[in-house]
């Protein structure tokens, strides 16, 4: 990869030691180094791995519910509406 | 397992959605040849279903977690095998050239009716309309049929290096300025200025080749070559590193560096603005707005391409904005331009869809005459069969907008997916560029609901 990146100044980093991509949370750093370069980990690294990815799970969990909420009030407020105009 | 039962429950959901999407936009009038009927549920109520949809299928898509069954969509399909034989790349410059030939002969010298001239039909349907279809349905042949390309290869080349920060730009301004003459001269009407325009045209070009080198002239600046390259990535055959590849189609569109720099960026939002520009300017409310304009002392002459530059500005300015915001809701440290080059290409699966939704009518209805006026190109049969299209036609329009829609946004959740480690980080950068695609709809459908009026000033 090729990427440019724009770190603002005093803005807490954490770059990837593989690819040097910074990344402003630590969990998305272990995510990142999972995904793209499995094959290099240390045991530590894949340990926060496994870790970020099961709070990703469970975060994602919450972001369906929320999503099926929308979707579901997306869906009345227009049959409501088609009712009765 | 459980992911793909999720996956098949939420695409059934979609399909519902959107026969209930299609059913009452198909009351949104014909798209095609320009024949708009007035809707019978309210405009604002259509512009909203139209957003909705948009919105509602970006939240379905938002369902589909699982990167490896994002990435086997992509990845699915397989190499074609090509022969070696040099013949159909012969036989497609031949096909090409002897298209060009046809087009200037009869357009200097043919009958003077536009409807029964066959450089008018081969133009306007046969290319602009039929070929360029097939580019994004099935694959861009005008790589090879270009026949300005074929004629370029026999003439020397300067080789002089081409301005690397001029880019795209050419290409961009080239693209508007053809817009612009498509829309305020009667180019589809008569013959001998459509054959002089492609004189004009072809003279640029040839020069261009001689100066910077034929390959890449037409890599960087000429447009035409470019809107057919860019209609090719959306479509299921497209080119491989080694020789032809088959894919679903669209998938290509989320391949990291298919886009480099501003100005490419720039060339996709000015193809999709040009698709709505077309019919913006035969609005009622066009003639509203630009009437106390010219009246305060505007020169008519001026109007048309300072409206072009300030829609074209403002559809691209929000999407710079759009990406701006999205760099900020991803809380992400890759640049703006890099995240301005991931997302630009889905948009390219809008216009594709848009472009079909104008042409396929305007092709059908006049394909009969193209093959009458083939056949005696240079008798005036006075007249020319057309193809009556059926009542429901309209909502095949509406459904390509839709499909064209459903597209770019899956192919921009893949591209998300891909750019950023957290899956939740990738959805949230996608909320702008959703907004930002709900403008776009919202403005085209807009566009197809007014009556068409003349255009004022001209």
């Amino acid at each position: 990869m090729t990427d440019d990146y724009d770190v603002p100044e005093n803005a807490e980093a954490h770059e990837c030691r593989y690819c040097g991509r910074p990344f402003a949370r630590e969990e998305w750093l272990a995510l990142h180094r999972g995904l793209d370069h499995p094959a290099q980990l240390d045991d530590d690294e894949i340990a926060a791995f496994r870790a970020a990815h099961e709070a990703e799970e469970s975060a994602l969990g919450n972001f369906r519910l929320r999503a099926l909420g929308a979707l579901v009030v997306i869906y009345f407020c227009l049959l409501m509406i088609y009712a009765l105009v | 397992m459980t992911t793909r039962r999720r996956v098949v429950g939420w695409l059934a959901g979609t399909l519902s959605l959107l026969l209930a999407a299609g059913t009452v936009s198909a009351h949104g009038g014909s798209l095609a040849g320009g024949g708009r009927e007035s809707i019978t549920v309210p405009t604002w109520l259509f512009l909203s279903t139209g957003g909705a949809a948009v919105g509602a299928s970006f939240l379905l898509a938002s369902f589909v977690t699982d990167r490896s069954f994002i990435e086997r969509i992509h990845d699915w399909g397989a190499p074609l095998s090509v022969s070696d034989s040099r013949l159909p790349v012969l036989g497609a410059r031949a096909v090409g050239l002897a298209g060009y030939v046809t087009v200037l002969g009869i357009g200097f010298f043919g009958p003077t009716t536009p409807q029964t001239n066959l450089a008018i039909l081969l133009v306007w349907v046969g290319w602009w309309a039929g070929l360029a279809m097939t580019t994004y349905l099935i694959g861009n042949t005008w790589r090879l049929l270009n026949p300005l390309d074929t004629i370029a290869l026999a003439l020397p080349s300067l080789e002089r290096d081409y301005p690397a920060r001029v880019g795209a730009w050419p290409s961009v301004v080239g693209l508007l300025a053809l817009i612009w003459l498509e829309v305020v001269s009667p180019l589809a009407d008569d013959p001998r200025l459509l054959a002089t325009a492609i004189v004009g045209y072809s003279v640029l070009t040839l020069s261009g080749a001689v100066v910077f080198g034929r390959e890449t002239w037409f890599a960087e600046a000429d447009p035409v070559e470019r809107v057919f390259r860019y209609y090719g990535r959306v479509a299921p055959i497209g080119r491989a590193d080694s020789g032809l590849r088959l894919r679903l189609p669209g998938m290509d569109l989320s391949t990291p560096r298919l886009v480099d720099g501003r100005d490419e960026v720039a060339f996709i939002v000015a193809l999709l603005w040009g698709t709505t520009f077309d019919g913006l300017v035969t609005t009622p409310a066009f003639t509203d707005l630009t009437t106390p304009l010219v009246e305060a002392g505007l020169p008519p002459q001026l109007l048309y391409p300072i409206a072009l530059a300030a829609g074209f500005g403002l559809f691209l300015g929000a999407y710079w904005l759009a990406v701006r915001l999205s760099r900020r809701a991803a809380d992400t440290y890759l640049d703006e331009t890099d995240l301005a080059e991931r997302f630009a290409p889905p948009l390219l699966a809008i216009a594709a869809g848009y472009h079909f939704a104008h042409y396929l009518g305007y092709f059908l209805v006049l394909a009969p005459a193209l093959w009458v006026t083939l056949l005696s190109p240079l008798s005036d049969p006075g007249a020319v069969p057309v193809y009556e299209p059926p009542g429901w036609f309209g909502s095949v329009g509406i459904a390509a907008v839709v499909v064209g829609h459903l597209v770019a946004i899956w192919v921009a959740h893949a591209a998300a997916y891909e750019t950023f480690p957290s899956r939740l980080q990738a959805v949230r950068s996608q909320y702008p560029f959703i907004a930002v695609m709900v403008f776009y709809t919202m403005t085209s459908l807009w566009v197809i609901t007014r009556p068409e009026v003349s255009l004022p000033y001209l």
